[in-house]
């Protein structure tokens, strides 16, 4: 799991965290008790504020999404859903979007744009097969 | 949490020299825990400020609180609970890295000397060496140990990182976050002045512009980030006359415009999106750009 900070977006930073990290879970790059990076090393890595990690993680745990268990760390909990399938689909428009954009300006047509993003499927489809098969 | 006592507190601090107001009138507050970045150009206030709250310097009036005590009449008191890295360091040539340290730590009732370990090994500082053969970056790190051992509740870094090299920049503000924040983050507090505020970004909660020794503008970095915008549009050919109220400061070049907004943008991309643009991007301001434009970002508010 990589996690990025973006200020151009203007979203706060911890919110960033929050919803990269439900991203991940929902994407298989993060699996059921599974722990996450502890804060420290995070907040060192990234650059930013212990206290915006803490915040992050606070907030996922409030919303059911990790758990912490003293001493060990935080961990994805089980049977986490965290995103409606209509609410996911609608957080990953904006994405899209974004992709027929670039698509457009790159002069990639829509049938090499469909290929692409099959592919791309099929590649983190096998990523995640290949992980649960270990 | 609205009655603890602050960590700083500056009421209307004015500081002549001769008839220079180095500071003059200048107010802000930095709560305990806060990470508090304090920006402005050359000669605007900045070291003179932090003189004044480490009693280097007394105020022409106006009052520094530092977690409320007096700097001048609880000086000990005061300066026991902090630590101080200035922009330039000075040790004492003759003395080596490991007896600067013994030196720096003979002041302190308190010294952690796993971190003071942890952080000579980090920095690949050699404790034989003696400090005349320090480069400016290592004599940087060796004052970011000094300030960071004794565990202070506010740490106050003027410039720390300028005329450094990148790694090096990096390497201090990590540690800043490591070493020091996360110690016992509750009572870890940092008030760091800087011009160099773009690899601050990630560390600042809250910051204070200071223009011409007065508190320009003073916000959380957050909410600055989600209130100033700046929305780039290109159209197919010169753009329509748009009703844009509520930007502070629109550009046109051919057919493009830059608008700057302040907390309207999700309107004015409705409006610019009705007049069919090729291409819309809304981007935050960083608190660099809020700073290079603060002038403008103030004026539009007054």
């Amino acid at each position: 799991m990589v996690l990025q900070i973006d200020f151009k977006t203007g979203k706060p930073v911890y919110l960033q965290l929050v919803d990269q990290i439900r991203y991940a879970a929902a994407s298989g790059a993060l699996r059921q008790g599974e722990v996450l990076p502890s804060i420290r090393p995070l907040a060192e890595e990234l650059r930013v504020n212990r206290n915006t990690i803490a915040k992050a993680y606070a907030e996922l745990e409030s919303q059911g999404v990790i758990e912490t268990i003293p001493g060990k760390g935080c961990f994805l909990k089980e049977n986490n859903t965290p995103f409606t399938k209509q609410v996911r689909q609608k957080l990953l428009v904006k994405e899209v979007d974004e992709a027929v954009v670039t698509a457009h300006h790159l002069q990639v047509d829509r049938d090499a744009f469909l290929a692409l993003v099959k592919e791309r499927l099929e590649f983190f489809e096998r990523k995640v097969t290949a992980k649960e098969g270990k | 949490m609205t009655n603890e006592t602050p960590v700083i507190e500056i009421r209307n601090l004015v500081r002549r020299y001769g008839r220079l107001d180095a500071v003059n009138g200048l107010n802000l507050t930095v709560r305990p825990g806060r990470c508090y970045g304090f920006f402005g150009r050359n000669g605007a206030g900045k070291t003179t400020t932090i003189k004044c709250l480490l009693n280097l310097l007394r105020p022409t009036s106006g009052t520094a609180r530092v977690f409320g005590l007096d700097p001048h009449g609880d000086e000990v008191p005061v300066k026991s609970r902090l630590a101080y890295v200035p922009d330039l360091v000075a040790f004492y040539p003759w003395m080596t890295v490991r007896a600067t340290l013994e030196f720096l730590a003979s002041f302190r009732a308190h010294w952690n000397r796993d971190i003071e370990a942890d952080l000579l090994k980090r920095f690949q500082l050699d404790p034989a060496k003696k400090t005349s053969a320090l480069s400016k970056g290592q004599r940087t790190q060796l004052a970011l140990i000094g300030a960071i051992c004794p565990e202070p509740e506010l740490l106050l870094l003027d410039e720390p990182t300028s005329g450094l090299d990148p790694i090096v920049r990096r390497e201090f503000i990590e540690t800043v976050i490591g070493a020091y924040q996360s110690g016992d983050p509750e009572r870890r507090t940092v008030f760091v002045s800087t011009h160099l505020i773009s690899e601050f970004e990630g560390l600042i909660d809250e910051f204070t512009i200071i223009e011409e020794g007065r508190d320009l503008l003073t916000m959380e970095a957050d909410g600055a980030r989600d209130r100033f915008r700046k929305i780039h549009a290109r159209f197919a050919s010169t753009p329509p006359a748009l009703d844009l109220a509520g930007s502070l400061r629109v550009r046109q070049s051919e057919r493009e415009l830059e608008i700057l907004a302040d907390g309207a943008s999700e309107r004015l991309m409705a409006i610019i999106a009705a007049a069919r643009p090729e291409d819309v991007r809304c981007e935050a301001l960083s608190l660099e750009e809020i700073f290079v434009e603060s002038k403008t970002l103030v004026k539009a508010k007054a």
